[in-house]
């Protein structure tokens, strides 16, 4: 691999314990992810999956193992700096959207940005082209609730994308959504992939995997194989 | 951010209508409440703040010995402010005064009762500078025939204030021009109602030319505050060359003096024979309490309601912690939160206070006119408040909010733990413990009073009317008493007419008496009242030994004396009829007692009866009228007034009836029990508020729950208990704490009686069931809405 590695992890764990059990979420992961990737998380439910995706996100910490994060290795980072990280490096997307709800989409998709302290121009720029980008800016003052799901998780996306992340996490992004708005939403993680965006994705569905570089099955909080998408290889070769 | 913090804060506030309402009522009344107590504050420490160098004036205060009795007393030796200028420089200016109660001031058209007529020597006004609104107050008292009016008083009687000046009015049988009007609003202890000159009258003189009595209140102005406590040593030097206290009058064997700044005067209530107005700081500390309690309450509301309802933001504080923001930004945004709650609070409460202004004037009698121009210490105040419960409500929701993991709460369907339960249980116990011990407090205070009311006092204080005689020379006085005596007997309403110079409620004087005592005469100062033939026999009082006063025995009004049964029991008297007994003063030598009355109560029932002496004197005191039962008094009262013009033309007819203003005393305690009653209400209503909104966020927990239940089999009843139940534990432990710490409080406030209801389960019992049975009612409404929903919908919603 000859790109510069965005993620690195090395015998990566993390155990649960509750006041008699013990759970292992994740066994020992080693995972390298290249800038500019787009990889697809796959398993059971109860693999390790989000365990492994909350890690990459920073928003977890493993119990043993080390985990690099543009190089730098942020395994023992307090919350402080794994929150100035996040802000500036990550963008989320979730299977409920997790939009708030007492905002509108615009302040919504603002929001990273505020928390960066961008300027109140800069921010309507960047959230307009954003939801423009999205197809959603005729929704701008509405509610979340007010949208259908695909709407949603497209401000939900354009609240991911707004601060320019270098990395996008997404949760079983199209696990909430019919068939045609799961679709909408997969074009749109590949654009932003191809536009140079690393993205990870945890899914359940095959058919969503098909869209990643790459597809890494767990099972049991450990990685059982490595397969490279042929077909997406192919087509990128051609 | 700031401004993102707001919108979200505003729509949160907007969206869930119940739970703002709640809070925004209970903060609102709270602070409301705390408002009005530091406003009654600022009032009550503000009195004699407004004279010019309030700091450096002060009040004469007098420790007097009279043999083994130690009296604290408000007044001083007369001559000391005439002299103490001369023989002391650090002293700039000194004046003394003397209080003469209340008199008519007429016109030849009107008359008004005028409270606090004070005399005073001419340089009253280079001490307490009371603002001149008309007349030169460096020359208002130098001559003889002048006086000094309130604009209030100068309004009544002659409209306007510039038209007072240099206009005649009367008191008693002199006449005196106007030569000042002062402005009395500024709040001042002395609170004068007229100001005369001391020396117009020869019979006042001794008060301030006598070594030997205690005489008139002196106030000095001092160059420098240091110079007080030196001063104070130099005046006891003064009083011990100049006294002889063998030739005192009044008995007294040495005396110290205080120098005590005039500010503290208003507040100091230990002092015998104050001024004029006496404020009782312990009221404020009590009001002062209670509206802590309130916000107290309100604030566990706001905390309890904010981690109850955690659940629903959470999603939103692991979404920003997700997107970068950090745990302090995220404090940050819920303490912004409850302060800004706490404002608009805040602001209600300042409406609310504006409302109840009239109301808390009328109650506190203070003139405060409006809250919403903000003076800068009301400011202060408010934004103390405002602190207060932003920060130290807000900071445990906050710091609670704050610690959601984004891993976890973001987790799709996964709902968090609602806060710590533990603490709100403690806090729900805490809010009702200061309900039922203020619900307890208010039956008992209630019971006390009608205990009070119940009580048999001695004698029968109804169908009594008392009317003041004017000051109008004491010859023609006694004339016309007599007459109007006469002439109201005659009247068939009428049973009978006496006089008395003081009526039950209005205590007595001290007499000082030699009296027999194993065969020899012993000095005893015992309270006297002096009242006319017919007294006893009027108020329904009953002799226990001897014989009642007669017209028939012209003896009588010479130094014979009806005791009542604690005197004979003190003087350990077997048998007190003939016992030798005669005023120390008085050169004679056959002063006896002739009757015994049953005890009756002459003070109030805050204090048992004490021995008492009844002398004869059937000239002078007040007018009292024993009317039939069931007389139309209107009718009564304008056939007396008839008759009263024609001995008193030119002078209303000032009555009152003596179990009004027997009950007067009480007032104070009537008052309390008014804003216990209200203010235990507020507490449970403010208490039943949080309880109805954590009940809702309760049931809205279970929902899953209750569908499980009603699906196996559980009924309406079943699952309404089970939500109740938690709630009633909660109340029953509040009821055991409280028992003990009302018991107390009450106990001791009780000890103020001499003559007081007991304690008793009934009222502890009757507080508890009241307060469990509306925080039943409170979750039951809740509880009933759970149970009856449709169990599917309630599991589908999963």
């Amino acid at each position: 691999m000859n790109k510069e590695l965005l993620i690195e992890t090395k015998q990566l764990q993390k155990k649960y314990v509750t006041d008699t059990v013990e759970t292992t979420a994740l066994a020992g992961v080693d995972l390298q992810i290249a800038k500019g990737e787009f990889v697809a998380i796959m398993g059971p439910s109860g693999c390790g999956k989000s365990t492994l995706l909350n890690i990459l996100g920073l928003l977890d910490s493993p119990s043993a193992g080390s985990f690099k994060f543009l190089g730098q290795d942020i395994t023992h980072a307090s919350e402080r700096q794994r929150a100035k990280i996040r802000k500036q490096n990550l963008g989320f997307v979730f299977q409920s959207f997790n939009l708030i709800d007492e905002l509108t989409v615009e302040e919504n998709i603002g929001l990273p940005l505020a928390y960066l302290g961008v300027s109140k121009a800069e921010t309507e720029k960047r959230v307009t082209e954003a939801m423009e980008r999205m197809g959603i800016a005729h929704r701008r003052n509405h509610f979340p609730q007010q949208l259908s799901g695909g709407q949603q998780q497209r401000a939900a996306i354009a609240r991911a994308t707004v601060s320019s992340p270098s990395l996008i996490l997404a949760d079983e992004p199209t696990g909430n959504l019919d068939s045609v708005h799961g679709r909408e939403v997969m074009a749109l993680l590949t654009e932003l992939n191809e536009a140079g965006t690393t993205v990870v994705m945890v899914t359940h569905s095959p058919s969503d995997a098909e869209y990643a570089h790459r597809i890494v099955n767990l099972f049991d909080g450990q990685i059982v194989t490595e397969n490279l998408n042929v077909r997406k290889h192919a087509a990128e070769l051609l | 951010m700031l401004k993102n913090y707001l919108v979200i804060t505003l729509r949160n506030l907007l969206r869930n209508k119940v739970y703002t309402a709640i809070n925004l009522v209970g903060l609102a009344v709270g602070i409301a409440s705390c408002l009005l107590i530091f406003l009654f504050l600022q009032h009550e420490l503000s009195y004699d703040e407004s004279f010019k160098d309030a700091d450096r004036i002060y009040r004469v205060t007098s420790t007097v010995q009279k043999g083994d009795q130690t009296i604290e007393t408000a007044a001083a030796i007369g001559p000391l402010a005439q002299l103490l200028p001369q023989e002391y420089p650090e002293v700039e200016s000194a004046t003394v005064l003397i209080n003469m109660g209340q008199n008519a001031i007429r016109t030849d058209e009107q008359a008004f009762y005028t409270d606090n007529i004070i005399y005073a020597d001419s340089n009253i006004f280079s001490v307490l500078d009371f603002p001149f609104i008309v007349g030169n107050p460096s020359t208002a008292l130098k001559a003889p025939a002048s006086i000094v009016l309130t604009s209030e008083l100068a309004g009544k009687l002659f409209g306007s204030l510039e038209a007072a000046l240099g206009k005649p009015v009367k008191y008693i049988a002199s006449t005196f021009l106007v030569t000042g009007v002062i402005d009395q609003t500024a709040p001042s202890h002395i609170n004068p109602g007229a100001i005369l000159p001391l020396h117009f009258d020869a019979q006042t003189e001794y008060y301030v030319t006598d070594w030997n009595g205690i005489g008139g209140y002196t106030y000095l102005k001092l160059h420098k505050k240091e110079h007080a406590a030196p001063l104070q040593e130099k005046i006891a030097d003064l009083y011990d060359r100049k006294a002889t206290p063998g030739q005192s009058l009044a008995g007294i064997t040495g005396a110290t003096f205080q120098l005590q700044n005039i500010t503290d005067a208003y507040l100091d209530k230990e002092k015998e024979a104050p001024v004029g107005e006496v404020g009782n700081i312990t009221y404020i500390y009590i009001f002062g309490v209670i509206a802590g309690f309130l916000l107290l309450i309100a604030s566990i509301n706001y905390i309890n309601l904010a981690t109850a309802r955690s659940a629903k933001r959470a999603k939103e504080v692991g979404m920003r912690k997700a997107i970068g923001a950090s745990r302090a930004q995220v404090i940050q945004q819920f303490l912004l939160e409850s302060v800004l709650l706490a404002i608009v609070a805040s602001l209600l409460a300042l409406m609310l206070v504006e409302l109840t202004l009239p109301l808390f004037n009328t109650v506190t009698g203070k003139t405060i006119d409006s809250v919403l121009i903000l003076s800068s210490e009301l400011g202060m105040a408010l934004l103390v408040i405002v602190l207060f419960i932003g920060i130290v409500a807000g900071s445990y929701p906050a710091f609670f909010l704050s610690r959601f993991s984004s891993a976890e709460v973001l987790k799709s369907n996964q709902t968090p733990k609602s806060g710590n339960a533990l603490l709100r249980k403690g806090l729900v116990v805490a809010q009702f413990t200061i309900s039922l011990v203020l619900i307890t407090g208010t039956i008992v205070v209630y019971d006390q009073m009608m205990h009070v009311r119940n009580t048999d006092l001695g004698f029968d204080k109804e169908q009594v009317v008392a009317i003041s005689i004017p000051s109008i020379g004491w010859v023609k006085q006694k004339e016309n008493l007599a007459a109007i005596k006469q002439e109201f007997r005659r009247l068939p309403q009428v049973v009978l007419t006496t006089n008395a110079q003081q009526l039950p409620g209005e205590g007595a004087v001290k007499g000082d008496y030699l009296l027999e005592q194993n065969n020899r005469l012993v000095k005893k100062s015992i309270n006297t009242i002096s009242v006319g033939y017919e007294y006893l026999d009027l108020m329904g009082m009953k002799l226990s030994a001897g014989r009642n006063y007669s017209k028939d025995i012209r003896t009588d009004e010479q130094f014979r004396y009806i005791l009542n049964e604690a005197a004979v029991k003190e003087l350990g008297w077997s048998d007190a009829i003939d016992k030798r007994i005669k005023p120390t003063w008085a050169d004679t030598a056959n002063g006896t007692v002739i009757g015994v009355v049953k005890d009756f109560n002459y003070t109030s029932l805050h204090s048992k009866i004490e021995p008492l002496v009844i002398q004869l004197d059937p000239h002078f005191g007040k007018l009292v009228v024993r009317l039939e039962a069931n007389t139309p008094l209107a009718a009564t009262l304008s056939d007396m007034e008839d008759i009263w013009r024609k001995y008193f033309p030119g002078y209303p007819m000032d009555y009152s009836f003596l179990d009004e203003s027997f009950h007067q005393q009480y007032q104070a305690e009537e008052k309390m029990l008014t804003i216990f009653t209200f203010f235990a209400l507020l507490t449970i209503v403010i208490a039943c508020m949080g309880l109805f909104g954590l009940a809702s966020y309760m049931a809205e927990q279970r929902t899953k729950e209750i569908g499980i239940r009603k699906v196996l089999g559980g009924s309406v009843t079943d699952i309404v208990v089970l939500l109740t139940g938690n709630f009633a534990t909660l109340v029953v432990i509040a009821i055991v704490l409280a028992v003990p710490v009302a018991w107390y409080a009450m106990d001791t406030w009780l000890q103020n009686f001499a003559y007081r209801t007991e304690l008793s389960w009934w009222q502890f019992v009757a507080a508890g069931m009241g307060a469990l049975a509306i925080a039943l009612l409170t979750v039951s409404y809740q509880a009933l809405k759970a149970a009856t929903t449709d169990p599917v919908k309630a599991l589908r919603a999963e």
